[in-house]
Order: C-alpha cells, then sequence, then structure tokens
C-alpha cells in the first residue's frame, strides 16, 4: 500500500492535525443518483472527521464523524471494503485502502433492533395465537362438529385413521401390520360384544381388530373402530378382563371421543407444519400418530368411559373389578420395561380409577366369565 | 458494463456452515440471520460495473415477519382444514377431496407470498447507493398467475409461454431502480424458440408409447392374467442376446433416456425462458443483456446436486464409522437385528435430543453442500452472462422512497416458498 502523501507524518513530534489517505481507486456514492464520483481522503483528528472531498462535484464534500462510520458485514471478495455513516444510512463510501480503516474505532459496532416493542407484541401474538387454536379454538370446533359428522363419514375417518395407524408402526416402506384373522378368536371377540350389548349389524356397529405387536394398549377410533394389540391379549389372565377393556374402548365410542379427537388432529396438524417446516413435518405426524394411540383423552372422558364399562359389565354378570385387574396388570408389568407407552399407564390418576373400579364391584354378588374356558383359550390364540 | 462476479467458494462455505451450526443450535431462529448473511455475501459478489450489489435486509424485520404470518395463516390453515375435513368425510366420506381443497386453498396465498417476497428482496437492495423496488400488486399478481394457470391447463401447455411471458411481464413492468421503470419488451411468441427440446422430448415420449400400445404391443392381446404376462418376459429374459429384437420387452428400458430428456426440456426452457426475456428488458437509456447458457445450468445442476450428495454420503459413512469403532460391533449388528436398543439406557428425552440433532445436522450438511456447489456456480454463471449494454441512462436516475414493509418475507417463509437463497 503506498504511504500517505503527507510528509509531516516522518517528522517526529505531535501528530499532525491532518492527516491525508489515498483516494485513488475509491469511490463515493451520495446516494441519490448512481454515478460514481472520485474522492480525496483527509482525517481531521482534532473534530474526529473524515473529510471526503468530491472535486468532480458541485459539493465540495462531506464530512463523516469517525466514530459513527460503520463497514458492511459479510461482503465477497478480499479487496476494498464499504462504508456507511449512520448521519446519512444512503451514501456509500466503497474504499480500495485499508489503511485509513485504523482511525475509525467503532467499524464493527451493531445497531440495536429497532421496535422491540412491536416484535415481543408481535411474538406474543404469534404464541399466543398459536396457544388458542390448538389448546382452545380446534377442539371447541372438533367437540362440535363430532356431534353432526354422519356415521358413514365416521367411518371412513376411522378407517383412514386405521390405515394411517398400521402404515406409521410398520415403518415406511414396510406392508402395514398385518391384523389377525384367526376365525375361532375373532368369533370370541364377537361374543363379548354382544354379551356387552354392544351395538350389532347397524351402521354404527362395533368392529373389533386385533393387530399383531407386542404393545400392551388398545384404542378406539372413530365410525366404531375398537383396536386391540396383541400384547394386550397376552398380558390379560381371564377373559373378563379383556371384556373390560373393550367395554371401556366401547364406551369411548359411544361418547364419540375418538372423532373428536381425529376431527382436533385434522385441525392441528397443519399449524404445527407450517411452524416447523418441512423436514420436521413427517416427525409431526409421527408424534401425532402416536398421540392417537396413546390417547391422552381429557380426565372427564376417561372416566365417562369407565363408568360405561362398569354399566356394561354389570349388565353382562361380570366384575366391574375387572377393569381394575388389568390396569393393575398393566401397572406392574409395565412399570418395570421403560419406553413401553400406553394410556392406561401414562394416566396419573390410574391407582384412583383401580379403586374405583374395585368399588364399583358389590361386595356380596358372585359374578361370572364372560366366555367360557375354551372361547378364552381360542382368543389367545387369535394371532396365531 | 460488465458484472463481475468476486466470491470464493471456500469462503461461502465457511460463512454457510458457521451460521448453518447456529441455525440448529437455536432450534431454526437463527434462520433469519443465516438468510440474511448469505444474501448480504451474495449480493455483494455480483457486482454490475465493479461495484457490488447490497442487500440491506434485516433479520429482525424478518423474525418480525414470520409472526405475524403465523399468527395469519394458523387461523386460516388450521380453522379451514378443520371445517375442510368435517364436509369431506361428512358429504364424500374421504379424505381426499378434503386435502385437494385444502391444497387448491393455498395456491393464490402461494403466488400472492411469491409476489410479496419479491417486492421485499426488491425493495432491500441496493446497487451504487440507489435502491430497487417493485410496486404494490401481490393480489393483482396471485389472480393473474391463476387464471394464466388454468389456461394452461386447459389447454394442455400448449400456453405455457404465454403464462411465462405474461407473469414475467407483471412483474418487471412494476420493477424499479430508483426513478427508473424496467420495461418487458418483446411478444410472448418468442419464448417458443426455448420449448425445442422439451417439445422434441414428448415427441420421443408420445412415439415410444404409440410403439408399445398400438404398434407391436407389449403385452400381447390374448395374454389373460398377469402371471401369463410375466411369464412372457421370462421367457424373453432368457433370450438376452436379442436385445436388437425390437419386439422385446427390452425397449422398456428407452423410456429412461426419454424421461431425461424431458428433465432437460424442462431445465433448458427455464433458462433459455430467462435468457431471452433478459434480452428484451429495458429501461430508459439501459439496456439488458443475457448470454445464459441453459446446457451449463443443467451441468451445474446435475454436477452440483452429485458432488454435494457423495460428499454428504461419505460424511454420513464417516459418523457410521466412528460410532462403529465407538461401540464395537456386536452393538451395531444387535441394533440392526433389533435385539437391543443402543440409546435403551438414556433417558427418553436424551436419545430423542440425540436422534433430532444428528437429523437436523445431516438438513444443515445437505444445505451447506447445496450452497457450495449449486447456488454458487449458479448464481456466478447467471451473474457473468448479464451486461448492461447501454448505460446512458443511469445518470438520470435518481433515489426512491423506502418501501416500509412489516411483514418482510413471513408468508412465504411460512409456506416454505423462500427456500431458493
Amino acid at each position: 500500500m503506498s504511504m500517505p502523501p503527507d510528509l509531516e507524518s516522518h517528522v517526529a513530534g505531535p501528530r499532525p492535525m491532518r492527516q491525508l489517505f489515498s483516494g485513488i481507486d475509491s469511490t463515493y456514492f451520495d446516494g441519490d443518483t448512481p454515478v460514481p464520483q472520485t474522492v480525496t481522503l483527509m482525517v481531521d483528528h482534532a473534530a474526529q472527521v473524515l473529510e471526503i472531498g468530491l472535486p468532480g462535484s458541485a459539493v465540495a464534500g462531506v464530512c463523516w464523524s469517525l466514530d459513527e462510520i460503520r463497514q458492511l458485514e459479510d461482503t465477497a471478495g478480499q479487496e476494498g471494503v464499504i462504508l456507511r455513516w449512520m448521519g446519512d444510512p444512503l451514501a456509500r463510501l466503497h474504499l480500495a485502502d485499508p489503511y485509513i480503516l485504523q482511525h475509525m474505532p467503532h467499524l464493527k459496532r451493531g445497531a440495536p433492533p429497532k421496535g422491540r416493542g412491536r416484535l415481543a407484541a408481535w411474538a406474543f401474538a404469534a404464541v399466543a395465537g398459536v396457544a388458542f387454536q390448538i389448546g382452545v379454538l380446534v377442539p371447541l370446533l372438533a367437540d362440535r362438529l363430532a356431534e353432526f359428522i354422519p356415521p358413514a363419514g365416521e367411518r371412513a375417518l376411522g378407517e383412514a385413521t386405521f390405515g394411517q395407524i398400521r402404515q406409521a408402526l410398520a415403518g415406511t416402506g414396510l406392508p402395514p401390520l398385518p391384523i389377525c384373522e384367526n376365525q375361532d378368536g375373532l368369533a370370541v371377540l364377537e361374543e363379548m360384544l354382544v354379551g356387552l350389548e354392544a351395538e350389532r349389524g347397524t351402521d354404527a356397529a362395533i368392529k373389533v381388530f386385533v393387530l399383531d405387536h407386542e404393545m400392551i394398549n388398545a384404542f378406539a377410533l372413530p365410525g366404531g373402530y375398537v383396536v386391540f394389540f396383541r400384547g394386550m391379549i397376552d398380558a390379560a389372565q381371564s377373559p373378563n378382563e379383556i371384556a373390560a377393556v373393550l367395554a371401556h374402548e366401547v364406551g369411548h365410542v359411544e361418547n364419540r371421543d375418538p372423532t373428536r379427537h381425529a376431527l382436533r388432529s385434522a385441525g392441528s396438524i397443519g399449524i404445527l407444519g407450517l411452524l416447523l417446516g418441512d423436514f420436521a413435518g413427517g416427525a409431526v405426524v409421527l408424534f401425532l400418530t402416536e398421540q392417537l394411540i396413546s390417547a391422552n383423552y381429557a380426565q372427564s372422558a376417561e372416566s365417562g368411559a369407565d363408568e360405561f364399562a362398569f354399566a356394561a359389565l354389570e349388565a353382562a354378570d361380570v366384575t366391574p373389578a375387572a377393569l381394575g385387574d388389568i390396569f393393575e396388570r398393566l401397572r406392574d408389568k409395565v412399570g418395570d420395561t421403560d419406553g413401553v407407552m400406553s394410556h392406561f399407564v401414562s394416566h396419573p390418576t390410574l391407582t384412583s380409577r383401580i379403586n374405583r373400579a374395585r368399588s364399583a364391584a358389590r361386595a356380596d354378588a358372585a359374578y361370572g366369565d364372560i366366555v367360557s374356558d375354551e372361547s378364552w383359550s381360542a382368543l389367545k390364540r387369535v394371532c396365531d | 458494463m460488465d458484472v463481475w462476479f468476486v466470491g470464493g467458494r471456500s469462503a461461502l462455505f465457511w460463512l454457510a456452515l458457521k451460521s448453518g451450526f447456529w441455525t440448529v443450535l437455536t432450534l431454526g431462529f437463527y434462520r433469519f440471520w443465516m438468510k440474511t448473511r448469505l444474501r448480504r455475501w451474495y449480493w455483494s459478489s455480483i457486482r454490475p460495473g465493479g461495484h457490488p450489489l447490497e442487500y440491506v435486509g434485516d433479520p429482525w424485520e424478518k423474525l418480525l415477519g414470520f409472526f405475524i404470518a403465523v399468527v395469519i395463516l394458523t387461523f386460516y390453515i388450521g380453522i379451514v382444514n378443520l371445517a375442510l375435513m368435517f364436509v369431506s368425510f361428512s358429504v364424500f366420506q374421504s379424505s381426499f377431496i378434503g386435502y385437494f381443497s385444502s391444497f387448491l386453498g393455498v395456491i393464490p396465498i402461494w403466488f400472492y407470498a411469491q409476489y410479496r417476497a419479491r417486492r421485499y428482496v426488491l425493495g432491500r437492495t441496493r446497487w451504487r447507493g440507489v435502491r430497487f423496488g417493485l410496486e404494490k400488486g401481490a393480489w393483482g399478481y396471485a389472480w393473474r398467475a391463476l387464471l394464466h394457470w388454468v389456461i394452461t391447463i386447459c389447454t394442455l401447455g400448449l400456453l405455457w409461454p404465454r403464462m411465462t411471458f405474461y407473469l414475467e411481464k407483471y412483474k418487471t413492468d412494476r420493477t424499479y431502480f430508483g426513478s427508473a421503470t424496467l420495461m418487458q419488451g418483446g411478444r410472448w411468441t418468442m419464448l417458443y424458440r426455448a420449448t425445442g427440446p422439451f417439445a422434441l422430448a414428448v415427441g420421443l415420449a408420445a412415439l415410444l408409447v404409440f410403439w408399445l400400445v398400438w404398434l407391436e404391443p407389449l403385452v400381447p392381446q390374448g395374454a389373460k392374467s398377469f402371471e401369463e404376462v410375466v411369464g412372457g418376459f421370462e421367457a424373453d429374459i432368457d433370450l438376452m442376446f436379442d436385445i436388437l429384437d425390437w419386439q422385446r420387452p427390452f425397449r422398456l428400458f428407452l423410456i429412461l433416456p426419454v424421461l431425461l430428456m424431458m428433465i432437460y426440456g424442462a431445465v433448458h426452457y427455464r433458462f433459455a425462458s430467462k435468457r431471452i426475456l433478459a434480452n428484451h428488458k429495458h429501461s430508459a437509456g439501459v439496456q439488458l443483456n443475457s448470454s445464459l447458457n441453459a446446457l451449463r445450468v443443467s451441468m451445474i445442476y446435475v454436477l452440483g446436486t452429485t458432488i454435494a450428495y457423495a460428499i454428504l454420503v461419505v460424511g454420513i459413512m464417516a459418523i457410521a464409522g466412528v460410532a462403529f469403532a465407538l461401540m464395537g460391533s456386536e452393538a451395531l449388528v444387535q441394533s440392526q437385528l433389533g435385539t437391543s436398543d443402543p440409546l435403551g439406557d438414556l433417558p427418553r428425552w436424551l436419545s430423542i435430543g440425540v436422534l433430532a440433532a444428528l437429523y437436523l445436522s445431516v438438513f444443515l450438511f445437505w444445505g451447506v453442500l447445496h450452497h457450495a456447489f449449486v447456488t454458487y456456480p449458479l448464481m456466478r454463471h447467471m451473474a457473468l452472462t448479464l451486461s448492461l449494454l447501454n448505460v446512458a441512462g443511469l445518470a438520470q436516475v435518481s433515489q426512491r422512497a423506502r418501501d416500509e414493509f412489516a411483514e418482510a418475507e413471513g408468508f412465504a417463509e411460512a409456506l416454505d416458498l423462500g427456500a431458493a437463497i
């Protein structure tokens, strides 16, 4: 780089008041016309300003206060820097000789963000808006609409959701999780439904499926779909426990809990996809599928289904305590195998539900079994 | 006046890596800063007449714009989706109608967001201290775009160049540099020149289909069942040396080159039409000239994507190799067989965290490589092939007022449109 043509700088003694720098190849833009202007550059140490002379222009020049000069960031290329002055946000100095930069103390100082209050207000509005949608508006609307959806529509919704769940559990690219098809075993489930006096042979009839998967769980879907995992049947010690779970899920169906749930997730899925962007979208779908299975219904929905089950079991001459038995079995079993998700287990008030089931049984009554021992062993082989 | 391009690939790579790292670390919030910084860098690389473009967009205003878009769009998407699903299941007993109309409903917003994003970017671009700008008119653009799409679909794509031309003209005629307006000259029929390779590919595809289905049917009329057809194929495969026998199912492999030609044709049309349109853009006393090479652009896409993908795969293999060395072969085999869960000992939230971090890192690295090997050479080629033939009009230009823009490109960001840079 060329030395400044200022002879005084070579003389020992006090610092020169005004120091000249090379303006060759440097250009000034006044922020009004896109015409490059040649410059002369001088630093006035006393006044702490950069004097930019504009020999080719009608204006004599401009003065930039040294501590208000900033350098443009993230600029490509090795040569030259671009300077701006806070006093005139449009003017630019394209500087070829970086020698002068040492006199500008705050080249890289950032500006505080403007309008913080407004930003905070909108951020709050965005979070509150999403929370209000997912927490209040969508559930409210879903609950209202669930009353009006016709049975055929409900069944289609359930069928679609069932397909999605089977696919999600099997994994991408694999055939969907198989359904157990042993006719004797399925006939036993049918027998239980008849025993529980569930609706048969109509549009709104309950349809029971068993999925070949070791998860200890069961869930209900819109349109009367009740789905057991094989793990649940393996874990049960008596047919009454399965009948109790069945009655509980039928209770959800009767109260239209799954339809509400499915409509809610239809509303929420778009919102979450919007927030998380495209690549996280797949994870969201998976998450919502898990939500559907583990079906964290509201506490009132759970106790509503429990009450329904107690009444249905009582009417079928089966002890309501069976529901408490299977809950307890699940709690003991799943308590030491970490990671298995089950809505029975994850529910915080499980113990109180067990107690409620036990007290729903009349102490003096002699209850029977829902099906015979032979039927029970047939059900155990439903996936063979 | 030529356009220079000065930035180096390694500088861009480090900038993208550094800002991408922060993006992952901040769960995506830094992406507004990342986008701003990368744009600053690209813009300052492009130097018409040796003077760089300047990007003055602010990450904070992008963040604000994103919040505004979220507030407005959540209500639209949440409630409308729910209602559509309800109607779809109640009336049609299927989810398809619901998804389809939900998709249709987003299209106008999509065009709207596209125009608004362009307006924002142009409004925050300066050259030689003078602002660019785009007039208001996003809804006008949205309904015109919808209409053009309907016409294009109804004419089986024959009027596609008409759509390209008029949509570009709508945008160009509303573009300003300071006080000077840009104008799109020419006629829409001139874009038919760019359709050559695609038309050829479509013609070949039609011939191939005609040949396979009617002239020498691949599936003989007599074949009754699927098994018979497959059996017929197997008998043919025994005669491997008869590839030149034109009645064999090997003809099916001809679909591949025809498909590749169609893809090339589409890329060719996109960039050749850009070139033709640029050559007909002018302002008072300024004329644009482009010598964009569509073949070169295709090579950039093919080579760039291949290189980026190869590096990504090697990187993932290296990570897997390190994991293999650390955990030992047994753990890996067991995890493959599903007999053990390598993350099983960790708490659930931690293992999810580790997996999420890995997942995001792969995306980050892919983004960085894409910048270095696709976006960078593409921008460079587009810049270097552009020039201004006549610049006498520049002296007459003066500054224009700032385009205040509350929601920045929030809608495009929320709808994942602004992915280009």
